[in-house]
């Protein structure tokens, strides 16, 4: 007896201490090999440029020239004294940019989505981009302002790389690594010319819209940056005139895009105590019961403002057209039965149920349901080892989507300002935290159904696949507690006809 | 019916106090205890981080405890123990739904390395623990601080030391070391300690205890007081305004007192300073039967 207990400890204590802790925090990706050089980019459809030279890039030295030989001289010293950590570096920027930098933003995302704590008075202050190290940082990375600066970050890369592959293919330089044989390869070599270095581009044009969209985290994206391009001169990909020329190009197109940040409506998103009123005001003037926050001290409603700011794809017509029918009534008997239904299904919630909830949940302090489409569609990205500009392509395509859907989601939202439903039914208790705007419709099903039909069309082989996490996405939000049905599937429609203007852009774009 | 009957009868006359797995009891051998202990406990204000504050979303979280805890003599030097709690929490304020079920299923053994008699004061005794513990279900520790626990398997060793005195007195001193395994969430990404992990897997970090604690013994009458602290090696702070995670560096210690008078238990404990928890107080009651075979 005692024998087998003693046994029966011991077992128990081996199978736990065998366990290996060790966690990867980043998504281990191999290093890219792109399927097709995808030469033809320079002539895709730009979407906020005129065209691929409105940005210019100047003729490099010749590879015969002094200058460029001092630079493979360059390279080669570096290369024989690199560091382990040099080597880790060359390792991790090889799996691609874009697919490292839609990474590197879903954390930023995700350390910014906090809501400001109240003060001692029962107020809250508003994040400020002018002390944005102060508390509450600047931003708060929510849902809509995650959407928004996917898109910007995804869209002005897919505009600065169609450009750098035009004059990569007016200047048909090589890579050091071709141009010299003492240079190695350090990562797979392809035959698409070095002058500009889309890894420049792609440093040079995110780390500026990062800096307006994440200013507090300026100094952690300079680095990246800096090691993305000291990357690409040690695997032999680059050179330092192939670097610059492609530093300055990825700036220049940034430009463009945060002038177009600096003038969306983001700024005025927040609103104001009076506006917040009116929307109340307004409800009750149609006969319905108004939203009102369920938090404590009362916290005013999330980017009411945010319907109104500039999309991608659409214009203001296309998106007041494309709205859903107002929800029922908050006195109908329809109401009445939806409300019943989410107390019914959260009072029942199988192990399921509540494990869907938990995997979408993409509440506060995560990197939001757009990021979450993000990191779904990186996986997709990977498998087809898509160039780094057809890479930045399927990005924009989805971001942009998502990003018109929560500018049309947030119009609809505050438009009828309808409660959740622990406001009509105080005795519903949510399984996740209960967002702080409007229900009607559902964000993530919108957001979820636009990134669906997107990656559906880039992807057909895995169009069911989408559909089936677009359901379990919007359903959800009904396990959780926090959404009637008809917001759901009121979204899911809304978010799919949205999703329809990345699809038709793409199917005329040149890149099929 | 008839069984209960029969464990009225046997239940022995209350000189066993070992109960948990800190502290320097054992059971005779072929002595089988097993009871009910409720423990109620509340707090309305946490550290996170290091900032004490309150929280109107939540207001005061309570939970309650009711644990099945059973032990054996196996030998008058080995006692084994096991416990199954089953715990309901929930939120006095704002929308967020209570969570209930049972929750880890903890196999302990302890084991008298020494015994020796200092002059004729009292006795010196040294104990070591092992105690392995599992969840017993597949409950989610993704919605702190309303998850009924952190569900992950864990594995202890622990040192106590234990004077007791002829005279009744007793002091106790006690260390503890918690090996944790990696915890599975349901979603594919979390942010915790300055960065994303693109993983459903967290890394638990290890947990160290130490306990000092005195008391008095009397016939069936025992009054123990324990000052404890728990320390969390690694893990990160809860961000501002931020729900707490999992792998928090949850720190604590802890004051509590006891009184047990045959199988009765009563107990109080606070917590009087902390990082990443809740400043609980909390109350507990045992009752318990002893067979002798």
């Amino acid at each position: 007896m005692r024998r087998s207990l003693t046994h029966s400890v011991l077992a128990l204590a081996l199978t736990c201490a065998a366990c290996d802790n060790t966690i990867t925090s980043t998504e281990v990706l191999p290093p890219l090999d792109a399927a097709s050089l995808d030469s033809a980019a320079g002539s895709w459809r730009m979407i906020v440029l005129s065209g691929p030279t409105q940005v210019t890039v100047a003729a490099p030295a010749a590879d015969t020239s002094v200058a460029y030989r001092a630079e493979l001289a360059a390279i080669k010293s570096a290369q024989a004294h690199l560091t382990a950590s040099q080597r880790r570096s060359i390792v991790y920027w090889s799996a691609g940019g874009v697919l490292r930098w839609n990474e590197i933003v879903r954390g930023l995302v995700a350390r910014f989505n906090l809501p400001p704590a109240p003060r001692a008075d029962g107020t809250y202050p508003v994040p400020d981009p002018e002390n944005p190290f102060a508390d509450p940082q600047f931003p708060f990375a929510n849902p809509p302002y995650a959407a928004r600066a996917y898109s910007y970050v995804a869209v002005a890369q897919f505009e600065a790389l169609k450009t750098a592959w035009y004059w990569k293919y007016q200047y048909h330089r090589r890579s050091p690594a071709h141009v010299d044989t003492d240079i190695a390869a350090l990562r797979p070599l392809s035959d698409l010319p070095a002058y500009p270095s889309e890894d420049a581009v792609i440093s040079g044009v995110t780390v500026e819209l990062l800096k307006v969209l994440f200013p507090a985290a300026v100094e952690e994206i300079t680095q990246r940056a800096a090691e993305q391009r000291n990357a690409a001169l040690w695997s032999g990909k680059a050179s330092s005139s192939d670097i610059a020329a492609g530093l300055a190009l990825g700036k220049a197109v940034a430009a463009v895009f945060v002038a177009r940040a600096g003038a969306d409506g983001m700024k005025n998103a927040v609103g104001t105590p009076a506006l917040w009123q009116a929307f109340a005001d307004s409800a009750v003037a149609h006969g319905e019961i108004p939203w009102k926050s369920q938090e404590s001290p009362p916290r005013p409603p999330m980017l009411p403002n945010f319907g109104l700011l500039q999309t991608w794809l659409m214009t203001p017509t296309d998106v007041m057209a494309e709205r859903p029918p107002a929800p029922p009534s908050t006195s109908s008997p329809q109401m009445q039965l939806e409300v019943a239904e989410v107390r019914r299904t959260v009072d029942h919630l199988s192990g399921t149920q509540l494990a869907i909830a938990y995997k979408w949940n993409d509440g506060a302090g995560t990197y939001t349901p757009p990021g979450h489409w993000n990191d779904i569609a990186a996986e997709y990205i990977r498998d087809a080892r898509m160039s780094e500009v057809r890479a930045a392509r399927t990005f924009a395509l989805l971001n942009m989507a998502m990003h018109d859907a929560a500018v049309g989601c947030w119009g609809v939202k505050y438009l009828y300002f309808n409660p959740r439903p622990v406001q009509l039914d105080p005795n519903i208790k949510t399984m996740i935290g209960l967002p702080n705007f409007p229900a009607y419709p559902s964000g993530h099903s919108t957001f979820s159904a636009a990134a669906a039909v997107v990656l559906s069309y880039l992807f057909p082989a895995a169009s069911s696949d989408f559909d089936a996490m677009k359901n379990e996405a919007s359903i959800s939000r009904l396990y959780g507690g926090i959404h009637y049905r008809s917001d759901i599937e009121r979204g899911k429609e809304h978010g799919a006809r949205i999703g329809g203007y990345a699809v038709r852009f793409a199917q005329q774009d040149g890149a099929n | 019916m008839r069984i209960s009957r029969v464990l009225l009868l046997l239940i022995a006359p209350a000189t066993l106090r070992a109960q948990t797995v800190d502290d320097g009891m054992l059971f005779p051998r072929r002595a089988l205890s097993a009871g009910i202990v409720y423990v109620h406990e509340d707090w309305s204000q946490y550290w996170e981080g290091t900032l004490k504050r309150e929280n109107g979303n939540i207001g005061t979280v309570t939970t309650q405890r009711v644990s099945w805890i059973a032990g054996y003599g196996v030998t008058d030097r080995l006692t084994v123990m096991v416990t199954l709690p089953y715990v309901a929490t929930r939120a006095s304020q704002g929308p967020l739904h209570g969570m209930s079920g049972v929750q880890d299923f903890m196999l302990a053994a302890k084991y008298q390395i020494l015994a020796t008699s200092l002059t004729d004061r009292g006795t010196l005794r040294a104990l070591i623990v092992g105690a392995a513990g599992i969840p017993a279900t597949n409950y989610t520790p993704d919605f702190q601080p309303l998850s009924i626990g952190l569900a992950s398997r864990q594995v202890s060793g622990r040192f106590t030391l234990n004077f007791q005195a002829r005279d009744g007195w007793f002091l106790n001193g006690s260390a503890g070391y918690t090996w944790r395994a990696n915890v599975k969430l349901d979603r594919p990404a979390y942010y915790t300690n300055g960065q994303l992990y693109l993983t459903d897997e967290v890394a638990m970090p290890d947990v160290v205890d130490y306990s000092i604690g005195a008391g008095f013994q009397h016939g069936r009458l025992c009054i123990p007081v324990t000052l404890s602290q728990h320390r969390t090696l690694g893990g990160g702070d809860i961000r501002r305004q931020d729900a707490p995670f999992v792998s928090n560096r949850m720190d604590f210690v802890k004051a509590g007192a006891m009184v047990m008078y045959r199988g009765v238990h009563l107990g109080a404990s606070r917590i009087v300073s902390g990082r990443n928890v809740g400043q609980t107080t909390e109350v507990t009651g045992g009752l318990f039967y002893t067979l002798h075979f």
